[in-house]
């Protein structure tokens, strides 16, 4: 079964990792040939990535499209077997996007260039992967693939304890894979026949028990890598030693896979047990929210500060993706781009002025403001991005899982009250936990003692570029979020509607008629005009 | 030509924000030249707001000759079946606020271009005032609640970003992050009130959900309470943002900001945004006595309270700022008596007179730092001030109208407004006009007490001995923040530039005439703003004697605030220091705040660190704790220490994916 059309997706994961196996020959005597040999690589293949989704993709078509599959080893039905639906298209364009960025956010990097950037192309082909494999085994593989270059970076370009958060990262997410590799096989052969299919597996028709056991390996597995309290402390370990760049991609990509994942297999494939399942799930990400910020408050260290907010705002994709209404699981969706631009975005602002003050610590700086005044405006902006500032996408994003929500039929009332109000202290939290930080890098005197010994310099036009591009589709989003939700609007609604006729109390009240409050909050339609 | 003005009102926001992106975008960019343009870049956002205030005007010409309200929309966001829109509306109350906003701000931009002459960041501060004109611009031309949920925090990042402005000050910098967080515990309430009104009515229109509510609380699907507490949820946002009792400790402290904005920001509009909110939300509020009550009490509260820690302030902008609360306490506790138009009358009033008393504050700082130099402790303390008006006439003749204006002294502006809101909250609580009507008396002392302290008497700026006393206090808890030059010390302060005397006189027309668009038995005002369903017939009733019988009270103890005030700070007929040795405790409440900020610090600010501190000692013993001591036991009987050691641990890794491509592989044979 070969595709009739030009195998886009092939080519946009193997071009990079093609290219990158190119890099040991290529000569480089200055360090700056395999900086722009990989920079424009990237750029290439994000170029055939916006093309290949421009000409070839169907919006209004809610399922799987420029689908290619050739057959691998027949006797296990395995394939290479690609493809892209509304869930996967805007994460494959994320990825594209960040990763490139991390190539040009790279400059600095100065030891090994070539095996660094090497990973990186390596990292680029393989995280797209993970998006657009439509075969199981073949999704673990890539996901156990794309750990390797993850683990080396870190070990190698690491800070001074990157030998134990390397460790930490590849013990936890290893871990957890073997929940995805022994799930995996399960529904492989369960039944009749012998298929990692996804689509063929989600089919199959498992019994409930079986269900629940599959999922919670599923949701251990992705857990760690959303990542979900108390699955969590590989993050600030792993955040706390790595460079800006794979900062970036930690944040602005690793961390969407487990999210992906969550909604493609736990939601997709086993929509009953999601249904018993997803109370937990709000449970969970409540907790990731609330939590993660007080400790956020609580850290010292720029990059765990960081790295704590990042698993607070995950919690937002683990309400929305539990809220069975279109709006939540919308608003997780755009909560991940989101969080991939604004996260990627805040590392980077971390990674330079690490570059300048050559330390973390938040008691060491103070009074930046004044010499870095660009990095100041910079940091200020993305810092607002992140507590979800109107105009902003992670505004668009909360408030979407905030009204999913709330108006989520498949909840009692006193559960979602309680739950909206505990999230909503996320957004008391926030600021304060962003703000403070800010204060204390930016305002108030000079710190002598780190003037003395470090000649802070404001950023450079490549670094204003980089929180530039990342800023521009964080307030496009925040001023027009139609622009990203309607690149997978369809599926999502499709899949809503899948998993809705899962929940036992929602199939009982669609036959009975709805009570009066219901039947006025069935028809969200404002602005008649 | 209507129409178009009407289809293109869109305009009167995005002009400043294009303004505001255009210099911003060259600060970022090409910083150097865009600083050395300087006022060019002045120029540019005064003539985009300028366009925008003629527009404004034009459409509240046409509202005055009766135009429908006008509603334009867009689909701004969707899902599935949900749809948001997001638009403008034009009617006569967005027109109303359009107008005071865009004609406030533009007189405050002048002001700038005169009190930030010497700053170096003077263009990034118009940038700034830019920016937060379109927010606000575009938070009262907003027909939804998501909408306006969206401006309002918009407007609350402006003024986070012009409280902090001087962001070298340290107290500057606490004053801004204080702000935005007490505004977001506001806005935790809004948003907590929004999800709960749409979950119930499945609307964000201010009239639909009005409506719908109704229907659903008298059909008995929806019970009356819980309505009822959504209503106060959402009012959670005003009283944020209006400074209102007790979230109003932010408000003083903002007047770090440099004056302009503590102006137009901090005064005149951002701070009556949670006015024009209840007012839109009034039909939402209107049918449940509960929430209108909890309304008026918080302003009542609120006026009494912001007058009485006026009294005792030394700070010539913390007094003004105190006196805002006061002030706003006055129209939110109108809304709440269900005087929609008397409390927006106010809301007009003050917005003019106000604004105008701030950059009074604003040139008389300027001018006393010709004299004690760059540092807020000695430039706007007022116990340094005195006999300015020798040297600062115009400010002080425009200040002493704002005086007039405030304490309701007939016919200057607040008189009208004033008197409107008194004779409501006593039709509707005789006890809310009792606490209205001794606040006026105190607003009368302390603001007299202010004009006497600072224009009247001999000149005490260059008297060191209080110099080094105030320094000396300030030292104790500032640390001595100075950042004196000593290129100073002019003998005498001076008359500011025209750029921001003009201001003071323009505004100055306002502050006395503008009430007379509501004198009660001709009131235009009202005919134009008023609530919602309510007949304009009704309202046009008046009756002379009830008239003269409240205005005679509240002109009384106006009058008598003022003698006492000229007694004590004037004539020195009676020692004010006397009296506060002998209501010590009194003195010390009203000198402290009533020790709001103490309170707070040790319950909320103290807690959530304390909180926070063993969250993170949890995370790190218990929950990563667990973690490690699973993988050292593992590591240790795995007898894989030597990997842990020697940092091979690639290898486990490694190991998994091999054996998976084995699996691969072995099947495949």
């Amino acid at each position: 079964m070969n595709a009739t059309h030009f195998p886009w997706l092939t080519v946009i994961i193997l071009f990079p990792l093609l290219a990158g196996l190119l890099l040991p020959i290529i000569p480089d005597k200055d360090g700056k040939t395999v900086r722009w040999y990989s920079l424009i690589v990237g750029l290439i293949d994000f170029v055939f990535i916006v093309y290949a989704f421009y000409t070839g993709y169907d919006l209004s078509e809610p399922g799987l499209q420029l689908v290619e599959s050739y057959t691998w080893i027949p006797d296990i039905d395995l394939k290479w077997s690609v493809g892209v639906d509304g869930l996967s298209m805007p994460l494959v364009i994320l990825t594209g996007f960040i990763t490139t960025l991390a190539m040009m956010a790279a400059w600095p990097v100065t030891l090994k260039p070539k095996l660094f950037y090497f990973l990186m192309l390596a990292m680029y082909g393989g995280q797209i992967a993970v998006f657009a494999v439509q075969d199981l085994l073949l999704f673990f593989l890539v996901w156990e693939l794309e750990l390797v270059p993850v683990y080396l970076i870190l070990s190698i370009w690491g800070g001074k304890k990157r030998l134990y958060a390397a460790t930490k990262f590849i013990l936890y997410t290893a871990g957890g894979s073997l929940f995805i590799l022994a799930a995996a096989l399960t529904m492989a052969f369960y039944g009749d026949t012998v298929t990692f299919d996804m689509s063929a597996i989600a089919a199959k028709d498992y019994g409930l028990g079986l269900q629940l056991i599959l999922y919670a390996g599923f949701l251990i597995a992705y857990g760690v890598k959303l990542p979900i309290f108390p699955l969590h402390t590989w993050l600030p370990d792993a955040h706390g030693e790595a460079t800006a760049p794979a900062h970036m991609l930690l944040a602005g990509i690793l961390l969407k896979m487990g999210g992906y994942a969550l909604i493609r297999m736990n939601v997709g494939m086993l929509p009953d047990a999601h249904a018993r399942f997803a109370p937990v799930l709000v449970i969970l990400g409540v907790v990731n929210i609330v939590y993660a910020a007080f400790t956020s408050f609580a850290q010292r260290n720029l990059k765990r500060k960081i790295a704590y907010s990042s698993i607070s705002h995950m919690g937002f994709v683990l309400i929305g993706i539990a809220s069975f209404t279109e709006l939540g699981m919308s608003g997780a969706m755009l909560q991940m781009i989101s969080h991939g631009l604004i996260g990627a975005s805040l590392f980077f602002m971390v990674g330079a002025t690490y570059d300048r003050t050559h330390t973390l610590m938040l008691d060491e700086m103070g009074g930046v403001g004044k010499t870095m005044k660009k990095a100041f405006a910079m940091w200020t902006a993305c810092s607002l991005a992140s507590l979800a500032l109107p105009g902003m996408s992670g505004f668009v994003a909360e408030l979407m899982v905030f009204v999913g929500f709330a108006t989520s039929d498949a909840y009692s009332t006193t559960f979602r009250v309680i739950v909206v109000i505990l999230a909503a202290v996320g957004v008391i939290l926030t600021p304060i936990y962003l703000l403070s930080m800010l204060r204390e890098i930016f305002y108030g005197e000079e710190n002598k003692e780190l003037v003395s010994h470090e000649k802070l310099v404001d950023v450079e036009p490549r670094e204003v570029f980089i929180i530039g591009a990342l800023l521009v589709p964080i307030i496009g989003i925040g001023l027009y979020p139609k622009i990203a939700t309607q690149i997978y609007d369809s599926t999502l609604t499709q899949l809503t509607a899948m998993v809705r006729g899962h929940v036992p109390t929602l199939v009982e009240t669609a036959k009975t008629p709805p009570p009066a409050i219901a039947g006025v909050s069935m028809a969200p339609t404002i602005g008649p005009d | 030509m209507e129409s178009f003005l009407y289809d293109y009102a869109w305009l009167i926001p995005v002009l400043p924000l294009l303004g505001a992106a255009l210099v911003g975008i060259g600060l970022i960019s090409v910083n150097n030249v865009t600083n050395k343009l300087r006022q060019l870049n002045a120029v540019v956002i005064l003539v985009l707001i300028g366009v925008a205030m003629t527009m404004s005007f034009a459409l509240l010409w046409s509202q005055l000759q009766g135009h429908a309200p006008y509603t334009q929309s867009f689909e701004w966001a969707a899902a599935g079946s949900f749809r948001l829109t997001m638009g403008y509306i034009i009617d006569p109350l967005t027109s109303v606020m359009l107008a005071i906003v865009t004609s406030v701000a533009l007189l405050v931009m002048i002001y700038t271009d005169g009190y930030m002459a010497h700053d170096p960041g003077y263009v990034r501060f118009y940038a700034y005032l830019s920016i937060f004109s379109a927010s606000m611009l575009g938070l009262v031309i907003s027909p939804n609640l998501v909408q306006v949920y969206i401006f309002w925090e918009l407007v609350g990042m402006c003024s986070y970003l012009l409280i902090g402005f001087w962001y070298d000050r340290k107290a500057a910098a606490d004053a801004c992050q204080k702000a935005f967080v007490t505004n977001r515990v506001g806005d935790f309430g809004l948003l907590l009130g929004m999800l709960g009104l749409y979950w119930a009515t499945g609307s964000f229109e201010f009239a639909v959900i009005g409506e719908r509510l109704e229907e659903l609380v008298s059909s008995g699907a929806l019970a009356g309470g819980l309505a009822a507490f959504f209503g106060i949820l959402v009012f959670l946002g005003p009283v944020a943002k209006s400074a209102q009792f007790p979230l109003h400790v932010w408000l003083p402290d903002a007047m770090e900001g440099p004056t302009p904005i503590s102006a137009l920001i901090h005064a005149a509009t951002m701070v009556a945004a949670g006015v024009f909110l209840i007012a839109r939300m009034y039909p939402v509020f209107e049918p449940f006595p509960l929430v209108m009550n909890v309304i008026a009490w918080t302003g009542a509260l609120t006026a009494f309270l912001g007058a009485s820690i006026a009294i005792t302030q030394n700070d010539i902008k913390k007094g003004l700022a105190y006196s805002t609360i006061s002030q706003l306490g006055y129209m939110v506790m109108a809304m709440g008596c269900g005087a929609y138009s008397a409390g927006l009358f106010h809301l007009m009033t003050h917005a003019y007179f106000k604004a105008m008393l701030f950059l009074c504050s604003g040139s008389v700082i300027h001018g006393m730092e010709a004299v004690v130099g760059h540092n807020p402790v000695l430039a706007q303390d007022m116990r340094l001030m005195g006999g300015l008006r020798k040297y600062m006439p115009i400010t002080a003749t425009t200040f002493l109208i704002g005086n007039l204006a405030i304490c309701g002294i007939p016919p200057f502006a607040g008189f009208w407004s004033k008197d409107e809101i008194l004779g409501s909250a006593f039709g509707a609580n005789p006890a809310l006009w009792l606490v209205g009507w001794l606040t006026a008396g105190i607003t009368a002392f302390y603001m007299f007490r202010m004009y006497f302290l600072t224009f009247e008497g001999p000149f005490r700026g260059t008297d060191t001995t209080i110099q080094g006393e105030l320094m000396a206090a300030a030292g104790a808890i500032a640390g001595g923040g100075s950042d004196d030059h000593g290129d100073h010390h002019d003998a005498k302060p001076h008359e500011s530039p025209w750029t921001m005397t003009l201001p003071l006189a323009i505004l100055a027309i306002p502050s006395a005439l503008i009430g007379l668009a509501g004198v009660p038995w001709h009131n235009r005002f009202e005919h134009l703003v008023h609530a919602p369903g309510e007949a304009i017939a009704a309202l046009a009733e008046f009756d002379q004697t009830e008239f003269l019988i409240m205005a005679g009270s509240s002109v009384g103890i106006g009058l008598i605030g003022i003698a006492l005030a000229g007694l004590m700070y004037s004539q020195k007929a009676i020692d004010p220091k006397a009296i506060a040795q002998k209501i010590q405790p009194l003195y010390n409440f009203s000198l402290n705040k009533w020790y709001f900020d103490e309170l707070y610090d040790r319950v909320f600010v103290v807690g959530t660190r304390r909180i926070a501190r063993q969250m993170l000692e949890i995370d790190y013993r218990v929950v990563d704790g667990a973690v490690n001591f699973t993988g050292l036991v593992t590591v240790v009987t795995g007898q894989g220490l030597k990997y842990f050691e020697n940092g091979r641990v690639q290898f486990y890794a490694l190991i998994i994916f091999a054996a998976v491509l084995g699996f691969v592989v072995v099947s495949s044979l």
